[in-house]
């Protein structure tokens, strides 16, 4: 038993040494970036200029291009191979003076900034991105004014090029001014972006769209969705929307534009065939378009199951039902209007009511 | 016995009488209220095509300006109010929310009145005469979204603002500075804001009369 213990006991120690001892090693080097293509002056510690030194590179000897000068190891013209861990040794008693991590890369260019808002009127978010990669580790710096006051600017936890800004007001005349600075130990480039509140507004596409057949008609699909949930206050910033759809068999697309409705009949389908529908969101006033949501499949209703079969246009004459109006999409006047005629006529029926009990 | 069809009589009459006066009423209310969203919708969609026309008219007063206001992303410093007494459409979420119909329109009233104004002596002091022509072309519609909003608290029930709250409109004291020596680079300065500001408040104006349609129909 004591045995095991003891055994144990020295497992466990020599494992602490040895990562104690890696560490150790690790922590000396120093990291040491520099630009592709320069020539890189490697200094042994705090050697004297004259001492004699041995280099090595990840344990193994340096045979690039280079020069040894006293103290120093200049390799020329370094690339991405040239990276690696350096270490020099004092010559006579090869004891370690110095370990360098040597990063080749690139400074910054400028960063690719956009900002939008799908979160309107609470806020909006901006992303960049390098479009040529730098090799080296390159952080970056945000700065968004507007009206001559700086905004709070707030990362974003998960996606590392983004943040978030608050809209400190609405409908406002001045222009939003986002600064952001890429930043390594080469350079640092910035960029700054423009806009105006209104031209940012892009809500996501809208969700849950399912689309049905209806029983006994075989030319109708009824389509419903729910605005993005993103979107804050649906309410107060109502959103306009495009329906596309069209059979599979087809590329041309039929278009419907929705106002401020998340339900659409489409009345002119093909007789049993598969049809793809697809929508969009916008604010009713200002923004653009958002991206087409997920695509949903459906097949009008037919009596009896049909195989698909290739389509032509006399397809569409055997069809007799006659398609009545389509509904949502009336102005709301119309509505009123009507409402009001039957008000009309059936006070003409109590007026002739009431007549004939006083002749009765 | 005779009088007693006689009171039948005059009870269903009164009968008569009160059912017909329900009736019209019911009928006007709705009426109106249909006639009121109509107004509101037509008044919706004339403020869509204001901002519209403006856009275009703000490009060319603004390559008539010159360099830099004809340049992309320039935004000149506001003039402070002393000069310039625009009316700001920027305004707090929560406090556009909450405003109550009557204060919405009277805002939306109020800052035309002054915008009006302002794009009148614009187009007065415009040396270019195809500019001069299209501004005040669009003052007629202007002046038009005025008459529409004025209809629209008459009808709704809201007195407009007494007019010793809005600043004196005849000539007396214009909007834009007329100050001994106006700098040039300032006049066009104000130029610009007026026009800004003019766009801002028609799309304000759009969304604060969807918002009126929404409020009215619940």
């Amino acid at each position: 038993m004591a045995n095991i213990v003891t055994s144990v006991c020295c497992v466990v120690l020599a494992a602490v040494v040895v990562v104690y001892a890696q560490r150790r090693s690790q922590q000396g080097a120093r990291i040491q970036y520099e630009r592709i293509g320069s020539d890189v002056t490697m200094q042994c510690g705090s050697l004297d200029t004259n001492a004699s030194v041995t280099w090595k590179v990840n344990g193994t000897d340096v045979k690039a291009r280079r020069r040894e000068e006293g103290s120093r190891l200049v390799l020329m013209d370094v690339n991405m191979s040239s990276n690696g861990l350096y270490s020099c040794f004092q010559n006579p008693d090869g004891e370690r003076r110095d370990q360098i991590n040597l990063r080749v890369g690139l400074p910054p260019r400028e960063p690719q900034v956009t900002c939008r808002s799908n979160t309107y009127p609470k806020g909006f978010y901006c992303s960049w991105h390098l479009q040529h990669s730098t090799y080296i580790p390159t952080d970056f710096e945000v700065n968004v004014q507007h009206n001559q006051r700086s905004l709070e600017v707030r990362r974003d936890e998960v996606h590392k090029n983004r943040c978030h800004v608050k809209f400190p007001e609405l409908f406002s005349s001045f222009p939003y001014r986002v600064n952001v600075t890429a930043v390594n130990a080469l350079g640092r480039k910035s960029n700054t972006i423009t806009f105006e509140e209104f031209s940012i507004v892009k809500p996501d596409p809208p969700e849950k769209v399912v689309a049905k057949p209806i029983p006994n008609n075989v030319r109708r699909l009824e389509v419903t969705w729910s605005s993005p949930s993103t979107w804050p206050d649906v309410e107060n910033f109502p959103l306009k929307y495009f329906l596309r759809y069209r059979p599979l068999i087809r590329d041309q697309w039929q278009h419907v534009e929705l106002s401020d409705s998340t339900s659409h009949t489409i009345t002119d389908a093909y007789v049993g065939k598969e049809y793809i529908i697809q929508l969009a969101a916008k604010d009713m006033e200002i923004g653009t378009w958002s991206d087409w949501s997920v695509a949903v499949h459906a097949t009008p209703w037919t009596e009896e199951p049909k195989p698909i079969t290739s389509t032509t246009e006399v397809e569409v004459l055997t069809d007799i039902t006659p398609s009545p109006a389509p509904p949502s999409a009336k102005p709301r006047v119309g509505v009123a209007a009507g409402g009001c005629s039957t008000l009309l006529w059936s006070s003409h029926l109590l007026l002739a009511c009431i007549l004939l009990s006083i002749m009765w | 016995m005779a009088k007693l069809p006689q009171d039948i009589h005059q009870a269903q009459l009164t009968l008569l009488l009160a059912a017909v006066m329900g009736c019209s009423q019911v009928l006007d209310q709705s009426v109106s209220l249909a006639s009121e969203r109509t107004s509101i919708e037509r008044t919706y969609e004339l403020t869509k095509y204001l901002d519209h026309q403006l856009k275009e008219i703000r490009d060319t007063y603004l390559s008539y300006l010159g360099p830099p206001f004809s340049d992309r992303d320039f935004s000149p410093p506001r003039p402070n109010s002393s000069s310039l007494s625009l009316p700001s459409a920027a305004t707090r979420v929560d406090l556009w929310r909450g405003l109550e119909n009557g204060v919405r329109l009277a805002q939306n009233q109020r800052a035309y009145t002054i915008l009006l104004c302002a794009v009148k002596e614009l187009a007065s002091s415009t040396l270019c005469p195809y500019l001069q022509s299209s501004l005040l072309h669009f003052c007629s519609g202007l002046s038009g979204l005025l008459g529409a909003i004025s209809g629209l608290m008459n009808t709704l029930g809201y007195t407009p603002p007494s007019h010793g709250n809005i600043p004196p409109l005849q000539g007396t004291t214009p909007i834009i500075s007329a100050a001994p020596a106006p700098n040039d680079f300032s006049r066009k300065v104000e130029g610009f804001w007026v026009l800004r500001e003019l766009q801002s408040w028609l799309q304000r104006s759009a969304k604060d009369f969807n918002r009126l349609k929404k409020r009215l129909r619940a």
